[in-house]
This record gives structure tokens, sequence and C-alpha cells, in this order.
């Protein structure tokens, strides 16, 4: 079962990095969707199906954690897996983030990296990803309050 | 803290833009023109910022590397880069010199049309990179 991702980053060309570093962590890829702000990425979230978001933290308009904050106060959106791709180093703030449900991947980061945090909050069989993108037959994904 | 902001840069420029750094700089990379220039504000414990400049032409490279491009990527794409390199280069150096356990903020980047005076910085580093440079300055507001 493929992943619709969400990715928002006020860098277009951070987000082009995430699909390019998404298709080599062999993450099953459906729709990919991009946001440049917390504020398109929640309108985003609304008029489409999305299983996953990559979200930066510090954006104009809406940062990544408002826009997280958001999503867990709605109950439509509160089980929304959402990795934050950041260069954050705090532990406090990142803390914060992980009591939100959120993963985190400091910036520059791996495509391992990526994945690990992927399988980690969407509860998605490691099994299931391969190296060229493609899920394998008769995957499960799970978690996140989202069963197929 | 110039080696904070060394570990910083060269690891940006390392695993983003796949170029090696040399501490060393040849007499080319000294005298390369800048390429361009982006500042990052920070507020936390200390407030500032860092300013990252591009020289020798790398820019188009650094770009074109970072989104896995062969033509030579537009100018709005090259900025743009140059933006999120100095975002992880601030991000990545404050916590080498401050700690992890304190929280910075950092603003937006901001690329600028015009080189800023670069007088009196708390910190500042040069790093070699294939036939240009990158100089990477830190203020620190009293």
């Amino acid at each position: 079962m493929a992943f619709n991702v969400l990715i928002v980053d006020d860098s277009a060309a951070m987000r082009s990095i995430i699909v390019k570093t998404l298709r080599m962590s062999g993450v099953p890829l459906g729709e990919v969707y991009q946001a440049a702000n917390g504020q398109e990425g929640l309108q985003a979230v609304e008029e489409n199906w999305v299983d996953l978001a990559l979200v930066d933290l510090n954006m104009p308009t809406m940062g990544g954690e408002e826009m997280i904050t958001q999503l867990r106060d709605n109950p439509e959106t509160s089980h929304l897996p959402v990795v934050v791709i950041s260069t954050e180093s705090s532990d406090t703030r990142i803390a914060t983030l992980r009591d939100k449900g959120a993963g985190f991947i400091h910036k520059p980061f791996k495509p391992e990296e990526l994945r690990e945090q992927i399988i980690l909050v969407t509860g998605a069989d490691d099994e299931s990803f391969t190296t060229d993108g493609n899920a394998n037959a008769d995957s499960t994904v799970s978690g996140g309050g989202f069963d197929f | 803290m110039p080696t904070a902001l060394y570990q910083a840069a060269a690891l940006t420029f390392e695993e983003l833009g796949f170029l090696f750094p040399n501490e060393d700089l040849e007499p080319g990379q000294q005298t390369a023109a800048v390429d361009g220039v982006v500042s990052v504000d920070f507020q936390g414990p200390f407030n500032g910022s860092l300013i990252l400049q591009v020289c020798g032409d790398i820019l188009p490279t650094i770009t074109a590397n970072m989104l896995g491009e062969h033509e030579v990527p537009a100018i709005a794409l090259q900025h743009d880069v140059l933006g999120e390199l100095g975002n992880v280069v601030c991000g990545n150096a404050l916590p080498l010199i401050a700690g992890r356990e304190v929280v910075f903020r950092l603003s937006p980047p901001c690329v600028l049309s015009t080189a800023p005076a670069l007088e009196n910085p708390a910190a500042q580093v040069q790093i070699g990179l294939e036939e240009g440079r990158a100089d990477v300055f830190l203020f620190v507001k009293e």
C-alpha cells in the first residue's frame, strides 16, 4: 500500500530533496503533496487524503509546531503520522514534539534515517519497504489510526 | 566558537552539497568573488545572526548537487538553496556553541542583494570548497 505524503517546508529546494530522499529510502509512494508553510499544509490535509506529513519547523506564516498542534486538536487529523525534519537541536523542543506524537529527523539527513522514522510513526512493516520505492505484495500499513 | 562554525559548515556542505571541504585555502580560493550571501537571525540565550557567503561560482554546482540535476539551476533555485544552507549551518552551529539543552529560534533565512558590513564578528571561518570557498560569520548582539 503506497503512502500519500505531504511535504511542508518553505524551501522549494528542500522539498525536492525530501522527495528524492523518500524515493531512495524505499518508502512506497502514492501522491506527493507540497506546502510552503503550516497554513498551506493544513489546507492540503483538508483537501486531500494524506497518510503521512513531513514537516519543517521554522516557516513564515505558520510554523511546523503550530501546524502539528492544530492537527492534533482536530479529531479528523489527530492521528495523522508526522515526522518533523528540521535543524532544531534543542533536546527540550524535540521532546515537546515527540510528546505530540511526531517523529524527528535532524537536517542534514540520510535516506535510512527517514525510512526509520516513517516506520516508527506509521507502524508500517519494515519488510514492506523496498529499495526501489515499490511496496511488496501483501504488505500492510497500520498505525496512526489508519488501518488498511 | 570558530571550531563549531567550521564543523557545522563542513557537515552541511559535505552532506547536503556533496562537496568536501579543505581548511587550507589555495590562492585562487582566497581571492574568489562572492556568489551570494545569506543572513539568518536567531534569538535565544543570546541573539545575533549568522552570515554565510559562498564564493568562486560554486553555488550553481552546490544547487545542482543537492537537487540531483545536471543542468545549471535557475537563479531563484540557487538562492533558495543558499537560504537553506544558511539555515542548516546556523541550526547546527548554535547547539555546538551553546549546548543542546538551550532553545534557539531561527528566523527564515534572508538572501542579501549586497554584501553586508562584516566588521567585528564574534567568530568567523573560511572553508575551501572545490575552486571556491564559503565564509561563515557569527555576530552576537550585546
